[in-house]
């Protein structure tokens, strides 16, 4: 790594009165070094690089300017990074702010670095205050949904932040706020075609707040509805009797044939998991029932090859065709659960995590000695953006 | 009383004087003091349709005032638009329009007054059903200000009452952008939201349905084109036979076949094709002698005719065969060409589909059709003459 010289001497470089070409040349190799773990973890000794680097995203050149955004986004993406990033506040308000400008050309990038300092759970406290004091999360959530708020920047990294904000109460509180509007305005992105990231973002959020099982009867009422928008991405152009028809939710009502289902894994998880969570308490229980949603997930049953997700969707099969738990146990989430049963569902559920690793691998090696058979002459780049993903 | 003074209340003690002398004229008469009572303007319960200076002249010096075009544009335009404020109470809501258009047509620099003036008339629209007017009333208020509440509640729903559900929800949510914790609007988003889904859901069923409709259409038309069953076309072809060979495709034709396959009886039977892929015919059988006709809505097409002889002329002949002569045994079927002027026989022990594929047989307006005739009678004679006979 380079020598306390040569970094001071980099830092003479990246001062806004430095020469462009100097300037750019510096900016360039910094970038270089946050895209490994090592360079990450240098450029963590050495603060002062740092700072520079946010006073250079004002830079005239936008090439550099860019540079150095991307170089924040590799940092953030280090937990390790979280704390000295953290250390000057006000620069990050600053940079905040500049997301509610609608010309603002790096607002995507500002969006990926708030996400990544989001992940974990310290900085997350500190960065949904000063989030809620200068932009404040209503507008976050307001510019999120807004069509065409940015001409250059589409905001889909809003939706892993959001995710990352509801791990606090505090932020799943604002979100189903009853006297708002907030988190029925993020339903219909939950089939949003064109980004991955925004869809894997709002189901993330929806499951973190379904957690809280206080609101699952709000969240479940007419009013709010929350139920057809988990439901729609796991259903399928599969044709259902009139009779099933009828019993359905009307969002899921009379699907077209080209209906596709949701084709990332992770998210399909992620939504049977928050369906799960949904049959805690009795009323939700009552109500998923009622709302007839087994025709649903027997299809998808039958569609889905995931082992992984197999297993969530049979979990909650299970749940939804059992009877009722004796009185008591009827809040699943609460039930005390005894010591030794407790040591017994781990490990069960330990054997259980080895066997579906075991048949998943299985899986790979097979996959990988089809591929082998056929030619693949693909290569394929990985993105600078490394923005983690909840 | 006290001794009277010369500079004190002018004629005052005068006039307190008279009533002890003079009877009051110009009382309220005792039949009629109601209706007095209801001409003064401060006790009026509601006001005339016409105000004409004879009968109501307090009223007429008002109506002045407010109208007084001396006054500033803005001064004449709140009287406006209290005026119209009045009617809207009293429910005449096409009054209280005039008096808000007039009041907006002041054109006054006040803009408080003029948003005031198009959301009430947006109202009074809305009360009268004109929920375009409404809407457009409610954006021009929403123009000049962006966060008018009124104009954003009735904007939104004069969209739901126009079933424009999608753009409620865009004005909910323009509203909830300035007042996130009102009531009305969250509750009118819910509202739109809801019915927008309904109508999608709608939608689809009736694609659907008509998807289903149109996939039995062409099961049908395939049926009966694959027995060898010809169409006869009764208009004029839809699609330009000089276009190019893609129209010809089983889409056009399909089309230009099942317009044919609508029967005009009255009744409106059709062919089906059941799910043992087994046809039904609606059948017509004529007796030209009588001047009548026999309908059969679902003669099977592996039925013969012998059977449904029979069933209408086996037990009882009809009140029309004034001869008694039209037994089963003596009825002749024929089937007409009329290109060739030619009668086909059709014995009747023959099933439907036979005839039916016969290389001469045409349907007509989705309704085969039998002439019926009794054997050797003397219509027959007359009818036959000049026309060619063969037989299957």
């Amino acid at each position: 790594m380079l020598s306390d010289f040569e970094a001071a001497e980099l830092i003479s470089f990246l001062t806004p009165e430095a020469r462009p070409d100097v300037k750019g040349h510096t900016t360039s190799y910094i970038l270089g070094l946050s895209g490994n773990r090592d360079g990450c973890r240098f450029l963590r000794t050495k603060p002062d690089i740092i700072t520079a680097l946010f006073a250079l995203t004002s830079d005239p050149s936008i090439a550099i300017a860019k540079d150095c955004y991307f170089t924040l986004i590799n940092l953030s993406a280090d937990e390790t990074l979280h704390q000295v990033l953290l250390t000057d506040i006000k620069v990050l308000q600053v940079m905040m702010k500049k997301v509610l400008d609608p010309e603002f050309v790096f607002s995507d990038q500002i969006c990926s670095i708030l996400s990544n300092l989001t992940r974990h759970l310290k900085t997350c406290k500190i960065m949904f205050e000063v989030l809620q004091e200068d932009v404040g999360v209503a507008k976050l959530v307001e510019i999120f949904c807004a069509e065409s708020f940015n001409k250059k920047a589409k905001f889909h990294h809003l939706g892993p932040l959001l995710s990352n904000l509801t791990q606090l109460p505090e932020a799943r509180s604002f979100m189903m706020d009853k006297d708002r509007c907030v988190i029925q305005r993020l339903f219909s992105y939950t089939q949003y075609q064109a980004s991955v990231v925004r869809r894997g973002g709002v189901v993330g959020t929806l499951r973190n707040c379904c957690f809280d099982h206080a609101h699952h009867e709000w969240l479940l009422s007419d009013d709010v509805d929350i139920l057809p928008f988990l439901m729609l991405p796991l259903a399928g152009p599969e044709e259902l009797t009139e009779k099933e028809n009828e019993g359905l939710p009307v969002d899921l009502q009379y699907l077209p044939e080209d209906k596709k289902r949701e084709e990332d894994p992770d998210i399909r998880k992620m939504l049977l998991e928050t369906l799960l969570l949904l049959t805690a308490t009795k009323a939700g229980r009552e109500i998923l029932e009622k709302k007839s949603v087994y025709p649903i997930m027997r299809e998808f049953h039958k569609w889905e090859t995931d082992v992984h997700v197999t297993a969530a969707c049979e979990k909650l099969v299970e749940v939804l065709i059992g009877d009722e738990p004796e009185p008591g146990m009827e809040n699943l989430l609460e039930v005390d659960i005894p010591e030794e049963v407790e040591e017994k569902l781990t490990k069960a559920d330990a054997r259980e995590q080895e066997e579906l690793e075991k048949e998943q691998e299985r899986m790979k090696q097979e996959e990988e000695e089809e591929k082998k058979k056929r030619s693949d002459t693909e290569g394929s780049e990985k993105e600078q953006e490394a923005g983690l993903i909840r | 009383m006290a001794a009277p003074q010369d500079d004190s209340d002018d004629g005052m003690d005068e006039f307190m004087e008279k009533f002890k002398t003079t009877t009051y004229k110009n009382a309220f008469s005792k039949d009629n003091w109601e209706e007095e009572f209801d001409k003064i303007p401060m006790f009026m319960k509601k006001a005339p349709e016409e105000i004409d200076s004879q009968s109501y002249p307090e009223l007429a010096c008002l109506q002045a005032m407010i109208h007084d075009e001396d006054a500033p544009p803005e001064e004449q335009a709140a009287n406006l638009k209290d005026e119209g404020n009045e009617f809207f109470k009293e429910k005449n809501y096409k009054k209280a329009i005039l008096s808000y258009t007039a009041g907006l047509n002041k054109k006054c620099g006040d803009q408080n007054i003029n948003t005031v003036l198009l959301t009430n008339r947006a109202a009074a629209h809305f009360h009268l059903g004109n929920m375009r007017s409404a809407l457009n009333d409610a954006a021009a208020a929403k123009k000049i200000k962006p966060d008018h509440l009124k104009a954003l509640i009735r904007g939104a729903q004069s969209c739901i009452e126009l079933r424009s559900f999608a753009e409620g929800v865009q004005w909910c949510d323009e509203g909830l952008k300035v007042h996130p914790t009102d009531k009305k609007l969250q509750e009118l988003r819910a509202r739109a939201d809801k019915h927008k889904r309904a109508a999608e859901r709608d939608a689809r069923k009736a694609k659907i349905r008509e998807k289903k409709l149109h996939g039995e259409k062409e099961a049908l038309l395939a049926a009966i084109t694959d027995r060898g069953i010809k169409l006869f076309q009764t208009s004029k072809p839809r699609h330009r036979e000089s276009d190019g060979e893609e129209e010809s495709s089983s889409a056009a034709l399909s089309q230009l076949s099942l317009d044919c396959l609508s029967s005009q009886e009255a009744t409106g039977a059709r062919v089906f094709l059941d799910e043992q892929h087994i046809l039904h015919w609606p059948v017509l059988f004529l007796y030209p002698e009588h001047q009548q006709t026999d309908f059969i809505s679902a003669f099977c097409e592996n039925d013969c005719f012998v059977n449904h002889l029979a069933l209408m002329f086996g037990e009882e002949l009809p009140p029309w065969d004034t001869d008694r002569k039209y037994h089963p045994q003596n009825l002749q079927l024929y089937f007409e060409d009329e290109v060739k002027d030619t009668l086909y026989q059709v014995k009747p022990e023959t099933l439907l589909l036979k005839v039916l594929q016969h290389k001469r047989f045409f349907v007509k307006a989705g309704s085969p059709s039998f002439i019926v005739v009794v054997k050797g009678s003397p219509f027959w004679e007359q009818f036959s003459t000049g026309k060619k006979i063969r037989g299957l």
